[in-house]
């Protein structure tokens, strides 16, 4: 049952009142839909609505969101064109206009297609408790099971035109949770890949990064064969459930086609 | 538990009321302020039959919690009726049939005034995206999105005779 | 603006005796204005001071017995008022159709010593605060054997099936048959005389209605003790009677005010909430609501009956159909709900809009320990329907005849018998065919062009 709102109006309230054992709360679209319906325990609810952590700064290449910009925010910032496809895949505009960059790090999959996204992206976060602040990165946060602090914003280098690859394959154009989602980072040099970073949602319990996909491709062209052979390797490391969009069969069979979607672009 | 007192100025008048921390904004605007506009249909955000305005954007009201938004802006379908005469959109869903049980239409309605809003001329694509998180389950997208297209026009129109 | 299909006046001209007025014109809908500002009325859209909720503890199991319900957690919930179990349901066992004489009744409001699909109610808990009748049914505890379930309609019928319902058979018997029957001609000599067999199997899964506004109500007591029921039912009367031999009181204490629903498709016509409703708010003296979360509108409202129809073809190589078996299994999950009428609706449905001298049929209503199904949108006839044309195409495809022309050599006319020993009349499936395939620039021969729905079919055996 839900006994208290807090919302503090900066981040050193948030977490005194995080070290007394109230949940974080961002947009509101992970919690609020259990809160509503079932019982619970005793919650307290710190909202991050009013800390300050709602601003996008883009700085020459790196672009550092604060962990309560809205999906939306993202959507109309002309700087943030790369992720555009990202969030327009995710929800709906009335749920996007709530949700935030930082509560999709931990959106439960088949959700959560901005991790995938920020994962492809190398993006670091910004962790707070009342010690301090380190730096982790998206990928070792998601993987992570401990709860980890306050999220207060995500940095990444914005990647030069044409890197960063992006598909979504959904149940419907708009509004669907993913059945499998392809994010990727690749810098071809001279006909090979030089850099490569893949990430993966729809295909496991949590928003991961493909390093079998991405050991497969680095160092050779990107070609129909290199691609499958790097799906081949990428089956090894992912491990699909059923769910109401589709089965794990289903996703097994079609990753193969949409990594290369991406990819290649066909 | 605190009850809190939450302002909202609600279709541009200025209301209080007193929350509880399980209200949503959807119940502060029913249970509280006794506008029965906004629907509960799933309390998931994943009907839109919730659809309001908050600070001039469409939320899904039943994932917010009241305390939370105090001080803001709200817009409902009550406020969009100037006495006895339809905004654009209503007049379009009227006569473009686009209601059927009438549980959707103002969350759609709602999605689509905020759409209109900032994009006066939408494509049909665009139509699409912006009611996707608006259910609706019997009178059909087709006449939904048709009425949202002649409201355009009728809006586009009228901005242009101002001119 | 509206799309208006003119009438064509074409066809029939004979059978028009007046002129359509408003068929093929505008005519503004009433309740739109209403629905557009907002200020139409769904049973939710009232306060009343007082409100008090009720959720309900649901069955953990498919099919078990209940050994023990402990109930004192739950009614030391601060802002609980009430916690109500079958005890105090005055007359607890019901099935809707009792109405139209229907038997037995099969289902309780709330279960006694046993449970029968998962999400069963089991306790009603009613709270000044949905939060706390929401902790409050959380907190029961029920004591469970689970027992073997059944899931699947034909392991249901067969012999070695553990027996599910009090009654005996995990079937719905009609009449003292295991089957809504039809027996017409000698089908077994029609597939003697047939120069082709087709058989194929078809299923279907549950369909969730889906609305958009949840099952619910909320029940008002008069200073008289009458109940006002404020409630989104299709099926106004059917619930105030129900509603009233629940409650075991004369139809005239209760008043049910309804008509706006928010979505339906049939998935409200079950009387699920308002008895409930009414046993809390005679219990409290307040004004009560009782809503399905989406989860339970989801999850224990009643679906689509899955079906599996069986169906056995003997057509000649002209491709005239001469005999057609049917054996179909509706799965009416738990409780008889609607379904032992939906199966008879499939029944009255077969073999399918054609003439065809040889006929058998068998309808099963089978229970399984899944969620119960019931009325929505032609059920019965729907799934059957996706069955039959399924048939007509495979068997038009492996014939080498074009669908169409093999529905127009089957195709019923009126006059001719019906395997229920009707006549058939304003069948108009030929014309319809017709104008489909003109439509689509499908072309057909002058014979099948010259046919009429109203001149008798030469020498259709």
């Amino acid at each position: 049952m839900l006994t208290e709102v807090h919302v503090p109006d900066d981040v050193t309230a948030a977490l005194s009142l995080m070290a007394s054992g109230a949940k974080v709360m961002a947009g509101g679209t992970g919690l609020m839909p259990w809160l509503n319906d079932h019982a619970s325990p005793p919650t307290e609810l710190v909202c991050l609505r009013r800390v300050g952590l709602g601003t996008v700064q883009v700085s020459g290449t790196t672009a550092r969101l604060g962990a309560a910009t809205t999906l939306s925010q993202v959507e109309r910032d002309a700087s943030l064109g790369v992720l555009w496809p990202v969030v327009r895949s995710i929800a709906s505009v009335p749920v996007r206009n709530l949700a935030t960059v930082g509560g999709n790090l931990f959106a439960r999959q088949p959700h959560g297609d901005l991790a995938v996204a920020l994962i492809a992206l190398g993006a670091r976060v910004s962790v707070a408790d009342q010690t301090g602040t380190r730096e982790v990165s998206v990928e070792d946060l998601v993987a992570g099971e401990a709860s980890v602090g306050l999220v207060t914003d995500v940095a990444f280098e914005l990647p030069a035109p044409g890197d960063f690859k992006y598909v979504k394959a959904a149940r419907r154009r708009f509004n669907s949770a993913s059945i499998v989602t392809v994010a990727a980072t690749i810098t071809v040099t001279e006909g090979v890949v030089t850099r490569i970073v893949v990430g993966l949602g729809g295909v496991g319990p949590r928003a991961q990064r493909a390093k079998a996909v991405e050991a497969a491709l680095l160092g050779e062209p990107l070609t129909a064969a290199t691609v499958q052979a790097a799906a081949e390797a990428g089956l090894g490391e992912i491990a699909p459930m059923d769910d109401a969009y589709a089965s794990a069969w289903y996703r097994t069979r079609v990753f193969p086609v949409h990594l290369r979607r991406a990819l290649l672009g066909h | 538990m605190t009850v809190k007192i939450v302002n909202l100025k609600v279709n541009g008048v200025d209301k209080a009321l007193m929350a509880k921390p399980e209200t949503t904004l959807l119940l502060a605007l029913r249970e509280h302020l006794g506008l029965m506009g906004a629907k509960r249909g799933c309390a998931q955000g994943a009907c839109g039959s919730c659809t309001v305005l908050l600070d001039g954007d469409p939320v899904v009201s039943c994932l917010v919690p009241a305390v939370a938004v105090d001080g803001a802006e709200v817009g409902t379908v009550e406020g969009l009726a100037d006495g006895r005469t339809l905004s654009d959109v209503q007049r379009a869903f009227v006569d473009g049939f686009a209601t059927q049980c009438g549980f959707c239409t103002p969350g759609m309605i709602m999605s689509a005034e905020a759409l209109l809003e900032r994009n006066p001329d939408p494509t049909d694509d665009e139509i699409n995206e912006a009611i996707s998180g608006n259910v609706c389950r019997c009178t059909g997208y087709e006449p939904i999105v048709s009425a949202i297209r002649d409201a355009a026009a009728t809006r586009r129109a009228s901005a242009e005779a101002r001119v | 603006m509206a799309r208006v299909n003119p009438i064509d006046g074409e066809f029939f001209k004979s059978e028009r005796t007046s002129g359509f007025n408003v068929i093929g014109t505008t005519v503004p809908r009433s309740d739109a204005l209403g629905h557009v500002t907002g200020r139409t009325e769904f049973f939710e859209d009232r306060t009343f001071p007082d409100l008090a909720h009720v959720k309900i503890h649901r069955s953990a199991y498919h099919h078990a017995r209940i050994d023990s319900v402990d109930i004192s957690e739950a009614s030391k919930v601060p802002g609980v008022l009430r916690v109500i179990t079958y005890k105090d349901v005055p007359a607890n066992w019901y099935t809707v159709l009792r109405l139209i004489g229907i038997e037995p009744n099969d289902e309780p409001v709330l279960a006694e010593d046993r449970v029968l699909y998962a999400g069963e109610p089991i306790v009603a808990v009613v709270a000044d605060s949905e939060a706390a009748a929401i902790e409050g049914a959380a907190r029961v505890k029920v004591g469970y054997t689970a027992l073997p379930a059944v899931f699947d309609v034909e392991e249901a019928m067969s012999p070695d099936a553990p027996v599910i319902k009090q009654a005996g058979t995990n079937f719905f018997v009609y009449e003292g048959h295991h089957a809504r029957r039809i027996r017409f001609g000698d089908v077994e000599e029609g597939f003697a005389q047939a120069d082709r067999i087709f058989e194929w199997r078809y299923s279907s899964a549950p369909i969730e209605h889906a609305p958009t506004e949840t099952t619910g109500c909320v029940v008002v007591p008069q200073a008289d003790g009458r109940l006002i029921i404020h409630t989104n039912t299709q099926a106004a009367f059917f619930t105030l009677d129900n509603t009233a031999l629940i409650l075991d009181r004369p139809f005239t204490d209760l008043r049910v005010k309804g008509g706006t629903v928010g979505g339906g498709f049939g998935g409200k016509v079950d009387v699920m909430v308002e008895p409930l409703a009414c046993i809390a708010a005679a219990l409290t003296n307040r004004p009560v609501k009782f809503v399905y979360t989406r989860e339970e509108e989801m999850q224990v409202s009643s679906p689509r009956a899955a079906e599996r129809i069986y169906i056995k073809d003997g057509v000649l190589d002209d491709g005239r159909i001469v005999a057609r078996k049917i054996m179909l299994y509706v799965d009416a999950g738990a409780y008889s709900r609607h379904s032992p009428y939906g199966t008879t609706k499939a029944a009255a449905h077969l073999p399918g809009p054609y003439t065809i001298p040889n006929v058998y049929a068998d309808c099963h209503c089978v229970y399984t320990n899944r969620t119960p199904s019931s009325a929505m949108r032609g059920f019965g006839v729907t799934i059957a329907d996706f069955a039959i044309e399924s048939q007509m195409d495979r068997i038009a495809r492996a014939l080498d005849i074009d669908p169409l022309r093999f529905r127009l050599i089957n195709a019923y006319r009126d006059g001719d018998m019906k395997a229920h020993r009707k006549v058939a009349s304003g069948t108009a499936l030929i014309e319809v065919i017709q104008r489909a395939a003109a439509l689509v620039g499908h072309d057909l021969p002058e014979e099948y062009l010259a046919l009429s729905s109203s001149t008798p079919g030469e020498a259709r055996s």
